[in-house]
């Protein structure tokens, strides 16, 4: 049996380095894009292997690392973490070929994409507590990098906020790390950093003071890299500064680290966190709160670019919306979303990417009848748009729709406030369209302005392909994705919530 | 083989055609206009083929369902409702497609526009095919992508593209609606199956709900200290559904901008069959109106509401495409209101309703193409610059008169002589006549009358000031190629002959929808959960009141004969600014101050909105950044701590982690 995850996560993590040290870009872009499709394939070889119908870890890889404080390298991905290796497999490669021309230090640049996979990877798959966090750390400093490096105008203080602000997080969540550690050396006397060893010992944790400040500590930590509303203001600076290949890494992946914590920790852990109707209430809400005030947030914006960032907080409020809902099927949806919000988000940050570079400003008031000039991008934009407000036909109606019409199951009230972001949503991306894309031509920005390249094109048109595919056949990832769902809920009804 | 195995191909060619033209559309005939005419032609074949098999048989239906994902199912059901619909969008759709090879000549983006309109008419036709309300709902979105795309087909002109957009907003507020109803229907079904619902039964199919509705009305919300049953509140966000997508008061708005697009575009879309969507959703969803209490007189009154007053704003419109517009509105309205007949006359509601829709696509389509032959040939909108074109285009004005007799209901009553539009708008208002007698509720049939007199008028003084007087424009007018007059002449025979060879066998065979293979319903016992009282037979109505429709109707060509024809005033003393009246209707009642500037612009936008982003710039953001400067502040304090020594250092972090454990244990052990 050939470990592939771990090859995965080796591939990519010698690439970046040699990326790092290759002198011209036409090295680097090429051992980037050969390291990325070879994953890529890895990684679509695991999908077509997995068995849909089994809950249990697969492609398990496991050996002892650190014995004396019980920490394993082990790899292994379910149905929660398949679509999401999947997802990041695709985004790469992608990536790669969508900024094929960065010419500003492309070894480095290529590297952090690189490096980034690795982490996230790791992320997704990671079985072992500590294993868990060095992952989550190795993808942090790259983008950090990343913005740093390559960002806008602002980019030392929005790289320094998105580092402070998650790292503080992730500071709280290793504190909870620590918390189920001891708690279970204490208790049990093991000493052990496995995953679903600890997850089944913080059920027995006798104080529930331990319990409920760990889940929070867990919890913050996951809340702030998805982010939800109120502990989302690093994401504006983050996503607006980074060059658009790092905008893409963040929004469509590293995003969804944050919520598969939720799906892998929080959700197991809920009913024993000393008050599970609290934390479902107060997560519905934030969940609730996300879409709402994200949605208003977008309607704001002049940046087009700040505009999808907040968009995304509010498309990811379905994640956990649906997640705490709690119905095996709204939990489906959660996690459907997740995947679906990757591939839309790209195909918006690289349509906003494309109009940057080509007329140099992302205002929508300094633009205006761009689709005449722009016919490709246009046509994409359109169907990025669409696909991003919920139309049916794309992925993200099957989402959203699974996580609204199951999450009234069980809380109706928030998913009646959720809808009213149905229309707001439509609102904003279409008066965009409107203003940036249509009417009468803009003729400050020159008659210079040349369309996307082929390469953006093709990249642009494989996640217009994939939201189109999934949105109307869903079964192959929702179907991985419902066998764990239940297997969760039904942990959680047994536990009695 | 069977006929209906080749029912999937209904929407599927379309579909096809939408794809080749779009991307090969440029190298092929008038931007491959004849791929989409081929698909359609081929979808309309299918559909009168089976419609001929289900007129036969009106107890087999088509029905395949295949599973999709989740609990969810994609499914074809042909029963004779969908059936005539089906034909019905096959054939126009087909008529106009043919009529825009020659209206679109001469526009470069040929390709686009029939990809288009065949994305469309497949999504059109999937709305009517579908065997379950989910797989509509998708169906009924795509339709509304492809209204927004072909609203702003001329995207350069800023009025189209707010149009679009506006379009396409109006219509999401009613598909949050209807969608809130299927994701409450669902959890309603889903409590009636106690959380446990079998394999391979697909909650979201008519059947299933249709079969489940005793279930239903047991079910009870009390909303603002109200009992309202669960049907209520699902068949009323149905029908808000059906308020976006049909413009009815007071999501209509939409209508009337919506023809910023082409001629074409109107006729199939904001004229013939989109916006007959939602009556046809209400009317596939009858049932559950009929057991929801009050809901049918919901329908009733706001149809009734919206056929008068877009007639009034129909009176004094100078574009000729926005007075078809409103009269658009007004005659959806008269299909509303005939749905809401059902309180009183059950399934009858549907046929006379759908009758009257099929007619209507017809002369409808018929007046648009009409208005769409004068644009191409004269270039303007304004019917203040048209005038004496008869001479010049005979054809278009002899359909233009067949069209404009059938909108206005001109017929003789107790024989079979009339236009299409006489038998069934007639059929709607002796129908709110019969509600009136039994219900003792007046209200329905004095709309019905009423808008049936403004719309006389209007529709004459349409023709009056198009075709007849002096020439008031330079342009030399000249008659339509007879790829476009062909289509015209086909639609006018419709309209003239339709509705006399199929009145009642057409309302029989509407009656049949909800008694076959597939769906067996006890209509009386239904409208017993309604608290409808039904009335089976209903004799003959009084001859005054089988007259009174074309007494207006003929009131109405008068007015407009001496008004805008004998000019015997001066109609621009009344039509001046000065007159409130005017003023108001013109204004088309401040709506767009309203919705637009008011509600869309003051309040979302800059009350909620741009306040909601002062708030996250300056309150949350500062705060993280308070966080981040008190920290500094205290760095800098806590810096002369620093010694320098490792040692000192090391000691720290040991007793840092330390006190860590011991306070962890502490808290393990005491709690």
């Amino acid at each position: 049996m050939i470990p592939i995850i771990s090859l995965m996560i080796l591939i990519a993590l010698i690439g970046a380095i040699v990326t790092i040290f290759t002198k011209t870009k036409e090295h680097a872009r090429i051992i980037a894009l050969v390291t990325s499709v070879v994953t890529l394939v890895g990684s679509l070889y695991m999908f077509f292997n997995f068995d849909s119908q089994s809950a249990a870890l697969q492609f398990v890889d496991t050996f002892e690392w650190i014995p004396s404080i019980g920490v394993s390298y082990t790899v292994a991905v379910d149905g929660i973490s398949m679509p999401l290796v999947l997802l990041t497999s695709i985004v790469i490669p992608l990536i790669v070929l969508y900024s094929w021309n960065e010419s500003k230090n492309p070894g480095k640049f290529y590297g952090m994409i690189l490096a980034t996979y690795a982490g996230v990877i790791g992320v997704f798959t990671a079985m072992d507590f500590f294993l868990f966090y060095v992952f989550w750390e190795l993808s942090i400093i790259p983008m950090f990098f990343m913005i740093n490096m390559w960002g806008g105008p602002e980019k030392a203080y929005a790289s320094i906020k998105f580092l402070l602000y998650t790292h503080v997080a992730s500071l709280v969540m290793l504190l909870g790390i620590f918390g189920l550690f001891f708690g279970a050396y204490f208790q049990a006397g093991i000493t052990t950093f496995d995953i679903p060893t600890l997850l089944s010992q913080y059920q027995l944790f006798e104080s529930e003071l331990a319990r409920t400040m760990i889940f929070i500590a867990l919890l913050i930590g996951f809340i702030v890299k998805m982010p939800a509303v109120p502990f989302h203001s690093w994401l504006p600076h983050a996503y607006v500064q980074a060059p658009t290949a790092g905008t893409i890494l963040m929004a469509a992946i590293m995003s969804k680290m944050g919520a598969y914590a939720l799906f892998r920790f929080i959700l197991p852990m809920l009913p024993f966190s000393g008050s599970a109707d609290l934390m479902i209430t107060v997560l519905a809400a934030l969940g609730v709160l996300s879409i709402i005030y994200g949605a208003f947030l977008a309607l704001a914006q002049d940046d087009i670019k700040r505009m999808i960032a907040f968009s995304s907080v509010s498309h990811m409020g379905f994640v956990t919306l649906g997640a705490v809902a709690l119905i095996p099927l709204s939990v489906s949806g959660a996690m459907f979303q997740m995947f679906s919000h990757g591939i839309i988000t790209c195909l918006m940050f690289m349509a906003i990417g494309a109009i940057q570079t080509s007329t140099g400003t992302r205002l929508i008031s300094e633009l205006g009848g761009l689709a005449q000039k722009m016919p490709k991008l246009a046509f994409l934009m359109v169907a990025g748009f669409m696909a991003y407000l919920g139309l049916p036909g794309f992925s993200g109606f099957i989402a959203e729709f699974t996580v609204l019409n199951f999450s009234y199951i069980s809380l109706p009230g928030y998913v009646l406030v959720a809808l009213i972001a149905i229309v707001i949503t439509a609102a904003y991306h279409l008066w965009a369209l409107q203003r940036a894309m249509f009417g009468v031509y803009n003729e400050k920005l020159g008659n210079e302005i040349r369309d996307i390249t082929n390469l953006q094109t093709f990249s642009m048109a494989v996640f217009a392909l994939l939201a189109l595919y999934f949105g109307l056949n869903p079964s192959p990832v929702m179907d991985m994705i419902i066998t764990n769902a239940e297997q969760i809920v039904g942990l959680m009804a047994t536990a009695g919530v | 083989m069977n006929i209906g195995d080749f029912a999937f191909l209904i929407p599927l060619l379309p579909a096809l055609a939408f794809v080749i033209t779009l991307f090969f559309g440029k190298r092929l005939y008038s931007g491959g206009a004849l791929i989409p005419i081929g698909a359609i032609g081929a979808s309309f074949i299918i559909s009168l083929l089976i419609t001929i098999n289900i007129l036969q048989n009106p107890d087999q239906v088509i029905h395949q369902s295949v599973h999709w994902f989740a609990i969810f199912n994609l499914g074809i059901l042909i029963d004779p409702l969908a059936a005539v619909m089906l034909t019905m969008v096959s054939f126009v759709s087909l008529l106009i497609h043919i009529y825009a090879i020659g209206y679109m000549e001469h526009d470069p983006a040929k390709p686009r526009y029939f990809a288009e309109t065949s994305l469309f008419t497949a999504a059109m036709l999937g709305v009517v095919l579908s065997d379950n309300i989910l797989q509509m709902f998708i169906f009924w979105e795509l339709v509304g992508l492809c209204s927004y795309l072909l609203i702003g087909f001329w995207y350069q002109k800023p009025s189209a593209a707010a149009a679009a957009k506006k379009a396409f907003l109006t219509t999401r507020v009613g598909d949050v609606m209807f969608l809130a109803g299927i994701i409450i229907l669902f959890a309603s079904l889903f409590q009636a199956f106690h959380g446990e619902v079998p394999e391979g039964v697909y909650l979201l199919q008519f059947s299933e709900m249709f079969n489940h509705i005793d279930a239903l009305a047991a079910m009870n919300a009390t909303i603002l200290g109200m009992e309202v049953s669960h049907l209520t509140i699902i068949a009323l966000l149905f029908f808000g559904g059906a308020i976006g997508k049909s413009g009815q008061f007071p999501l209509h708005v939409w209508l009337p901008d919506a023809m910023e697009g082409p001629t074409t575009v109107s006729a199939l879309i904001h004229a013939a069959t989109m916006v007959t969507a939602g009556v046809y959703l209400v009317a596939r969803t009858f049932p559950m109106f009929l057991s929801a209490p009050d809901a049918l007189i919901i329908v009733a009154y706001l149809g009734g509401f919206t056929a008068l007053f877009a007639a009034t704003m129909g009176l004094v419109m100078n574009d000729i495409k926005r007075v078809l517009a409103y009269s658009t509105v007004s005659q959806l309205g008269y299909m509303v209101l005939g749905l809401g007949m059902g309180a009183v006359v059950g399934l009858e509601a549907i046929g006379v309703s759908m009758f009257h829709l099929i007619n209507h696509a017809f002369f409808k389509a018929l007046l648009f193409l009409c208005a769409g032959s004068v644009i191409h040939a004269i270039g303007t909108q304004d019917m203040r610059q048209m005038g004496g074109l008869l001479k010049a285009m005979p054809i278009t004005a002899g359909t233009m008169l067949v069209a404009s007799l059938a909108l206005a209901g001109f017929g003789i009553p107790g024989t079979s002589i009339g236009t299409s539009g006489f038998f069934s708008k007639d059929a709607i208002i002796e129908t709110a006549f019969v509600f009136g007698e039994y219900s003792h509720d007046w209200i329905p049939y004095i709309f019905a009358i009423l808008a049936a007199l403004l719309t006389s008028i209007y529709i004459f003084r349409l023709f009056f000031m198009t075709f007849t007087g002096k020439s008031r424009n330079n342009a030399k007018a000249h008659e339509a190629p007879s790829i476009m007059t062909v289509p015209l002449l086909i639609l006018a025979v419709f309209s003239l002959v339709f509705g006399a060879l199929t009145l009642k066998p057409f309302i029989a065979f509407m009656e049949r929808t909800f008694d076959n293979n597939v769906i067996s319903l006890n209509i009386e016992h239904l409208a017993t959960l309604g608290n409808y009282d039904l009335v089976l037979e209903h004799g003959p109505e009084p001859l005054f009141i089988l007259w009174l429709p074309v007494i207006v109707a003929v009131a109405g060509l008068l007015i407009s004969y001496l008004l805008y024809y004998k000019q015997v005033i001066d109609v621009s003393k009344v039509v001046s600014r000065e007159n409130p009246v005017y003023k108001l209707l013109y204004n088309r009642y401040y709506q767009h101050k309203i919705f637009t500037e008011l509600l869309a612009t003051r309040i979302v936008y800059e009350l909620i909105s741009l306040s909601a982003d002062y708030f996250d710039r300056k309150f949350i953001d500062t705060i993280v950044d308070g966080i981040g400067k008190i920290t500094m502040s205290a760095g800098n304090f806590m810096r002369k701590i620093q010694t320098g020594v490792v040692q000192n250092y090391v000691a720290a972090v040991v007793a840092g982690v330390g006190l860590l454990i011991i306070l962890f244990r502490l808290i393990v052990e005491v709690i």
